[in-house]
């Protein structure tokens, strides 16, 4: 057994790609345990669960890390989250953490984009960070061999980007094409037009505009990375072949550069209005209709959860197992899919769902989904329907744990909802427990089709029958 | 692993390497046999989950199809699906999904695939189901019955898939000149008249052609030893007969280069930034493998990322373009194209583009590859065979294509040591012939409807 002891406080000025030399662990592996330096030992809590060994400790630096060791292949999936994310942006400067999160791998310290990606390239690791509405995060993936030159490009992007001008006039313009294309985009139309009926003056309908993009600068970049990426609440999952002692130096000295804290804008939670009675329908000259449909669903905390996930496998989430894939694919030939999902975020919950028909049917999809609906509040779902979803959504639940980086994604999933360790352990139990009462209660509350608001993107016909 | 590579950059980063002892990677190797009866099997093991990808490819894709029957062979991967002689109609999938399995069917020009993803104990459950749907399908002959309605869900997939998408659209319009007289001249959906007239009858007549186990190959990637799925195989695929009437020959030929360069445009209302292209004659892994691998890194070099000899000219200096980049398709069985396209920035016209990339892409070529560009391109491109190591499903789908078009297990092993042997020059010239300034050429534009920008 051995370890490799780690220096605390690496300073700024350190986390450059030559200093990793001061870190090698040829100078400091100190193989016999007993006479080590008297340095706090890494506590490690370790939960050896059904679906992965989760290691769980926290860096000398603070940092909470959940990790799965995995050595057979010599590679590492890595993940970073906070859990704030685009609806900080400023009024009037909406898309600015997209703007500052595309920047995070365009060039840090004295490596312009191009030194950057080329170096990431050379290590053949990727980096990158992302938002959503209520996080921030960025995503790495490297050769255990190469893992601490790695870490030391991801700690001079954390610490030290450039927000250069090449790379943001770079962004502006692709913004500007994106402002265009979006126009004819059936996916977007759909979920803005969604937005405008259901939540028009929540911070979710917000939208990028010119006038929003020309008002981002640089300095708001770095103002905004400063507020929403600190050392302070940092989630971080891995998978690979590395052990807690190797991983969490190398963690410390990637967020050394980070601010200790800050204090983000907590979203309020969302208000849906009232259900439109009629379907919104957005003209745009092509073939084929999407239709959606949404209706609010329960948080993920209300006990009737799990109810509404096996439910929703029946009613439209269970491909082919699902009555509206049975009735409006398999015996009506009207669609090549449609689907429904529940959607329980922390601060919008919906039960939604679509598919795409030829224009002339579109009339007669919309009239499948909401027969099926009624059926479905009427007269509930079978025993067998429900044995059988309960069936498929335990024993598929093994399938999203076979490579180490679905691991990493599904633990930073539990983690940014504030799960608990044992989640995965417990979860097909939670599923298991459902009754049939349980899902004709949930479904008579939700599945009405007077619940919900449906949103048409096409040219469709029929819609009056 | 660690590579070399000169330049400041990685001279700093190779003083500070240091491999973590433990992990170090065990010897990896596929396990390959073939049952008595022809059908090839593949191994591929991966002990992390309990978790298997079963995986059963058909030698038959749309290359093989009859004039005037495009799109049988997408049709009937859908028929597949449907009742057998021991399964009743919708069973199949209700089977698995009760296993919690996961399963779907792919077709290409070059095969036909179908999978499950599953919990290991399942698997011999898998091959029974995939074992009956090979020997005991029932095609629905009523005129009104299920498959004249899966015919509906295919239409609605092509609607989905090809006549909402301008870009496809397009695309589909460039490769029938391009392959103009060869069977791939026709997408794999197939046209939509066609699809429409297509008839029980001809689901018969293609099942009894195809469908045989001499015909397959059997991919099973996941938490087992190749003595299980010897065992397993055996049991369940070992005992069918072969039909006797595959006789082995495909459709393929030789793809006749451009006799004359084309322009072709496609407008729509619903296109907002417009697109250039130009398709050129390449080369395929299987037929020229030196030369296609050489052709890969020469277009990574030259156009493949954010990093790339065109991108940086164009996007990052010149700030003509907001995309441009250059790829071939050299994984099908006979040749296809090798493509350059570019988006133009805001304000900047479709002939100033052109002009732009055509002349920046003479001169790059003149000029010829740094030897570092080449080295790194040559190191990405074998690292992504341990990336690819992480996904059992990718794992399957890697072997499984290249197999069913007549490769083999050793080229696939050799992948990372085949790439970084190909040296500068090499890269160089396959781009140089591709591009050469006499051959011909495809020109496509993608463009805005008249009046809509």
């Amino acid at each position: 057994m051995k370890r490799i002891s780690y220096g605390l406080g690496v300073s700024l000025a350190a986390v450059t790609l030559a200093a990793c030399v001061a870190t090698a662990p040829s100078e400091t592996v100190n193989v016999d345990l007993v006479e080590a330096e008297p340095e706090p030992a890494l506590q490690v809590d370790i939960h050896d669960g059904e679906f992965a060994t989760i290691q769980q400790f926290t860096t000398p630096g603070g940092v909470s890390v959940w990790l799965v060791e995995e050595p057979s292949i010599p590679i590492l999936s890595l993940r970073m989250a906070w859990t704030a994310g685009e609806t900080n942006d400023p009024i009037g400067m909406e898309g600015l953490t997209n703007a500052m999160v595309y920047h995070m791998n365009e060039g840090a310290g004295e490596l312009d984009a191009q030194a950057f990606f080329k170096g990431m390239e050379e290590l053949n690791m990727s980096f990158s960070c992302g938002a959503s509405d209520e996080s921030t995060y960025c995503n790495s993936s490297m050769l255990t061999d190469n893992a601490r030159e790695s870490f030391d490009m991801i700690a001079l992007a954390l610490s030290e980007p450039r927000f250069d001008d090449g790379p943001f006039e770079r962004f502006l313009r692709e913004r500007e094409v994106g402002l265009q294309t979006r126009e004819t985009n059936p996916r977007y139309l759909a979920s803005r037009a969604r937005a405008a009926a259901m939540y028009p003056d929540h911070p979710y309908a917000r939208e990028t505009s010119a006038e929003s993009l020309a008002a981002i600068t640089q300095d708001a970049m770095r103002a905004q990375k400063d507020l929403l990426m600190v050392k302070e609440g940092m989630l971080v999952t891995a998978v690979g072949a590395m052990s807690p002692e190797q991983l969490a130096p190398l963690i410390d000295q990637a967020v050394a550069g980070l601010p200790d804290t800050s204090a983000p804008v907590e979203t309020d939670p969302v208000t849906l209005a009232a259900p439109l009675p009629e379907p919104v329908t957005i003209d745009l000259p092509q073939p084929q209709s999407l239709v959606t449909f949404a209706a609010p669903a329960m948080e993920r905390e209300d006990p009737d959860f799990y109810t509404a996930v096996v439910l929703n496998y029946t009613f439209g989430g269970g491909g082919f197992q699902s009555r509206l894939m049975q009735d409006l694919r398999v015996e009506k030939g009207l669609t090549y899919g449609v689907y429904t999902q529940v959607s329980s975020e922390d601060k919008i919950q919906l039960w939604s769902g679509g598919g795409q028909t030829k224009n002339e049917s579109a009339g007669e999809f919309i009239a499948g989904v909401k027969e099926n609906m009624e059926t479905m509040v009427a007269d509930g779902m079978t025993e067998q329907e429900l044995a059988d979803a309960k069936a498929y959504l335990t024993g598929s639940y093994p399938l999203g744990f076979d490579s180490n980086a679905k691991i990493a994604a599904r633990m930073m999933g539990v983690r940014l909802d504030e799960l608990p360790v044992d989640f995965f352990d417990k979860r097909n139990a939670m599923v298991a427990a459902v009754t049939l009462e349980d899902v004709n209660r949930v479904a008579a509350e939700y599945l009405a089709p007077e619940n919900f608001t449906f949103v048409i993107v096409g040219q469709p016909e029929g819609l009056d029958g | 692993m660690k590579y070399f590579i000169s330049g400041g950059l990685a001279a700093t980063l190779l003083a500070c390497s240091s491999a973590f002892a433990d992990s170090v990677e065990e010897a990896w190797a596929p396990e390959t046999f073939t049952l008595d009866n022809g059908m090839d099997v593949v191994v591929l093991p991966d002990h992390r989950a309990p978790v298997v990808t079963h995986m059963v490819w058909y030698k038959v894709g749309a290359v093989d199809e009859d004039p005037g029957k495009s799109g049988i062979a997408h049709l009937f991967e859908h028929v597949m699906f449907k009742e057998t002689d021991d399964l009743e109609d919708g069973e199949f999938d209700s089977t698995i999904s009760r296993l919690g399995g996961q399963h779907n069917a792919f077709t290409s020009w070059d095969y036909t695939a179908y999978y499950q993803r599953v919990a290991k104990q399942h698997l011999g459950k898998m091959m029974e189901l995939e074992a009956e749907r090979m020997t005991d399908l029932i095609i629905d002959e009523d005129p009104e019955g299920s498959f004249i309605t899966e015919r509906d869900v295919v239409k609605e997939e092509r609607r989905q898939r090809v006549d909402n998408n301008p870009g496809v659209i397009l695309q589909e319009k460039v490769l029938a000149e391009f392959w103009k007289d060869h069977p791939y001249e026709i997408t794999v959906i197939g046209r939509m008249d066609e699809v429409e007239a297509l008839t029980p009858q001809d689901g018969i007549d293609f099942y009894k052609k195809y469908y045989s186990p001499e015909n397959t190959i059997l991919v099973v990637a996941g938490d087992v030893t190749g003595e299980e799925v010897r065992a397993l195989a055996e049991e369940h695929y070992g005992m069918i007969e072969p039909s006797g009437l595959v006789d082995g020959t495909r459709k393929w030929a030789d793809v006749p280069e451009l006799t004359e360069t084309l322009e072709l445009d496609h407008s729509d209302p619903k296109v907002r930034q417009p697109v250039w292209y130009r398709y050129y004659n390449g080369t395929s892994q299987k037929r020229d493998r030196d030369f296609a691998l050489a052709l890969d890194v020469g277009l990574d070099v030259l156009g493949g990322g954010n990093t790339s000899l065109l991108y940086v000219a164009l996007v990052e200096e010149q700030k003509l373009a907001v995309n441009v980049g250059t790829f071939a398709w050299t994984g099908l069985h006979d040749n296809g194209p090798a493509v350059i396209y570019a988006t133009p920035s805001p304000g900047v016209t479709m002939e100033e583009l052109e002009a732009a990339v055509m002349t920046e892409l003479t001169s790059l070529l003149e000029t010829g590859f740094a030897d570092e560009d080449v080295l790194r391109v040559r190191n990405s491109m074998a690292a992504s065979s341990i990336y690819a190591r992480d996904n059992q499903q990718s794992m399957a789908n890697l072997f499984g294509s290249w197999l069913a078009i007549g490769g083999t297990v050793e080229d696939l092993m050799s992948y990372e040591d085949d790439i970084r042997a190909v040296t500068t020059d090499q890269a160089l010239s396959a781009v140089r012939q591709v591009f050469a300034p006499d051959r011909n050429y495809i020109e496509a534009q993608l463009l805005p409807a008249e009046g809509a920008l």
